[in-house]
């Protein structure tokens, strides 16, 4: 979903940006005094500006409630699976690897060796949430999986030249299935 | 005297032009290169495209970073006297670096990425001997060392002409009450760029030093965490003052082509002290995914990340179109070059910030996405200032007219560079991570529609390189002409 968001937010407001530098090119052969187009031009701005720190505040307000960060510092619940996660040049150790639809699961991810980034892919290979894997440090992140298949676990950050095949599949059965 | 000291000055600046035009052309091929291997259409070994992809980085920071210092330097000799040869030591500096870093990659095998992180040089090290990475990061601390001794200098003659920084950065303005207009905007953006660029090079040696003593004596460590606040300290400010040095030419050439003053007003000095606040304090955005950072500081990340789009969106960048207004301003390859550099510069600065965004981040960070908009500022914004001012220097400094070759090369450039920037953008939205050798199949599409673009970026770059290199030749003739014309 903050994909596509992503994504046409970036389209909408850079085709907006484009639309005010044409219409400038547009009238840049005219020439009138600068003295009124700086009065005017100011004027605008202010309401450019309040504009501009309105959608900045909105999209804070919204977004801000809904950080990853929860489970890096809550008590463990009952009701989640924690499984330690260690990346190492070049793959990934689980300490479980069965994983079940709906099930609640914090992922205890830190490395061996160098900084590597945990990026959990669904079936449709879209990245559905990540965290760092930095050596003396653990980082939680929990996922609730929504639909059965194979997941990846891909490294989202640059270890060298094995970067790229530091891939692990892990199989999520659906609800009540074995 | 004076005259000679100018044309020292101009000698400098064209060296480090040409410089910064050949090795452009260079990292672009390398970068083509990489979307030719990820969109499997040539296969060269993963080792290669990670040492490809360590210079790509390196070359394109260091040369927009050369490029925007000779933009400030050539402006800034304007308004205050600088000594010629504080210029040709950092260049000199520059490339005694660039040698280095280029021997520690191509020679030794050096393939970490510009933006290591601690520990990787140390466990590459291990496995490809130390030679490599020791010149690498050497070679990064002589190129610093060689920034630092011209922001120390520019810093120290600012101090001398308007009697402090706070003064060039318009404080008495802001703060006491001063009326009428502040310093020129070559000394105000200069200042912003001495002391955030000083903040982060010092950061980043002091991380480059951590690796190095790691590699000489592997008992010796430091904390990981710390070093990556520090890494990125130095890559986020770093790469910002790119843009805050070409963004000179952006008020100085519009101005003259509008014949309108971009003078210094409150607004303009609040922006600037803004800026270099913001620019010192929201690194933290590279670290969103670091969830043991405490959460404030990631908080404060995101705010401020979005803050800093106001200062460029509503000051620079309206500045811009303000200024281009009903101006009868004469079209040619610099003032094109500006005008388009700052839809660039604003046009990437909208999935920056985006990707800022913490909940956005969790899905896209380290993503193409990340490439995407650097790119789009970067390529479209700094890349098309530096070309814009190549022009502009030999126009202004020899006799160097525009043609209908250039004209076509600009469309190109810009139709061509969106594209590559766009299908980074998509290949982000789509999940396909960055710096990755190959990519799957799903993937694969992206890359060539990048690659093809970018091809055609280069046939555009490779058309200013020539016409640049070509007009140096006239640099110098104009004074002569106007001597022999005063003199008959």
């Amino acid at each position: 979903m903050y994909q596509s968001i992503a994504w046409y937010t970036s389209v909408f407001f850079i085709f907006l940006i484009g639309l005010a530098f044409s219409f400038v090119y547009g009238e840049s052969r005219k020439l009138r005094e600068y003295g009124p187009i700086q009065e005017k031009g100011y004027k605008i701005r202010k309401f450019y500006f309040l504009a501009l720190v309105a959608i900045m505040g909105f999209g804070s307000a919204v977004s801000l409630s809904r950080l990853p960060y929860h489970e890096q510092h809550a008590k463990a619940q009952s009701n989640v699976k924690v499984v330690d996660v260690k990346g190492y040049q070049f793959a990934w150790d689980l300490s479980d690897e069965n994983f079940t639809v709906g099930e609640p699961v914090a992922f205890r991810v830190t490395s061996k060796d160098v900084t590597h980034g945990f990026g959990l892919y669904d079936p449709n290979l879209k990245l559905i949430a990540q965290t760092q894997a930095m050596p003396e440090y653990t980082n939680v992140v929990s996922v609730t999986f929504d639909k059965p298949g194979t997941y990846k676990i891909m490294c989202l950050e640059y270890c060298s030249t094995g970067h790229h095949v530091m891939i692990k599949d892990i199989v999520v059965k659906p609800k009540g299935g074995k | 005297m004076e005259t000679k000291a100018r044309n020292s000055i101009k000698r400098g600046v064209a060296i480090a032009l040409t410089v910064t035009s050949v090795v452009l052309v260079l990292m672009m091929i390398f970068g083509v290169m990489m979307l030719l291997n990820q969109g499997n259409i040539i296969k060269i070994p993963p080792q290669l495209f990670y040492q490809v992809m360590t210079i790509h980085g390196t070359g394109m920071i260091g040369i927009a970073s050369l490029g925007g210092s000779a933009i400030m330097w050539y402006f800034l000799s304007k308004y205050i006297h600088l000594n010629p040869k504080i210029f040709f030591t950092n260049l000199i500096l520059t490339l005694i670096g660039v040698v280095m870093i280029l021997t520690g990659i191509f020679v030794f095998k050096f393939s970490d990425g510009w933006t290591f992180l601690y520990p990787l040089p140390s466990a590459s090290a291990k496995i490809y001997g130390s030679t490599g990475a020791l010149l690498f990061l050497f070679g990064l601390l002589i190129l610093g060392i060689g920034y630092l001794i011209m922001y120390f200098y520019i810093a120290a003659r600012l101090i001398k002409e308007y009697g402090g920084l706070g003064k060039s950065l318009g404080w008495d303005y802001i703060f006491r009450g001063k009326k009428g207009y502040g310093p020129p905007s070559a000394v105000v953006a200069s200042t912003m760029v001495i002391i955030a660029n000083s903040v982060g090079i010092l950061a980043g040696a002091t991380a480059l030093v951590e690796s190095i003593l790691n590699i000489l004596n592997p008992n010796l460590t430091f904390d990981p965490m710390m070093a990556k606040h520090l890494t990125y300290a130095f890559g986020h400010i770093f790469a910002n003052c790119t843009i805050y040095m070409a963004v000179i030419a952006v008020y100085e050439i519009l101005s003259e082509y509008t014949g309108r003053p971009w003078k210094s007003n409150k607004a303009f000095l609040i922006a600037w002290n803004f800026s270099t606040l913001f620019t010192l304090m929201i690194y933290t955005h590279h670290l969103l995914m670091d969830f043991a950072v405490p959460e404030w500081m990631l908080i404060i990340g995101q705010i401020f990340s979005y803050a800093n789009g106001l200062p460029v969106m509503v000051v620079t960048a309206y500045g811009a179109l303000m200024i281009v207004f009903r101006s009868a301003v004469k079209w040619d390859f610099a003032s094109s070059m500006m005008y388009l550099a700052m839809f660039g510069w604003v046009a990437g600065a909208v999935p920056a910030i985006i990707d800022a965004t913490i909940v956005v981040n969790h899905v896209m960070h380290n993503t193409k996405w990340v490439p995407g908009h650097f790119h789009t500022y970067m390529g479209m914004g700094v890349i098309a200032m530096i070309f814009g001012f190549m022009y502009y220097f030999n126009k202004t400094e020899g006799t160097q007219k525009q043609n209908s070759v250039d004209k076509l090369a600009i469309a190109v450039y810009f139709l061509f560079f969106s594209g590559i920037a766009g299908s980074f953008l998509y290949a982000g939205k789509i999940s396909v991570p960055r710096r990755w050798a190959e990519h799957l199949p799903e993937w694969t599409a992206s890359d060539q529609v990048g690659a093809v673009c970018g091809i055609l970026v280069i046939v555009s770059a490779v058309i200013f390189t020539i016409r640049y290199i070509m007009g140096l030749r006239t640099v110098g003739k104009k004074d002569q002409e106007q001597s022999l014309k005063s003199a008959s």
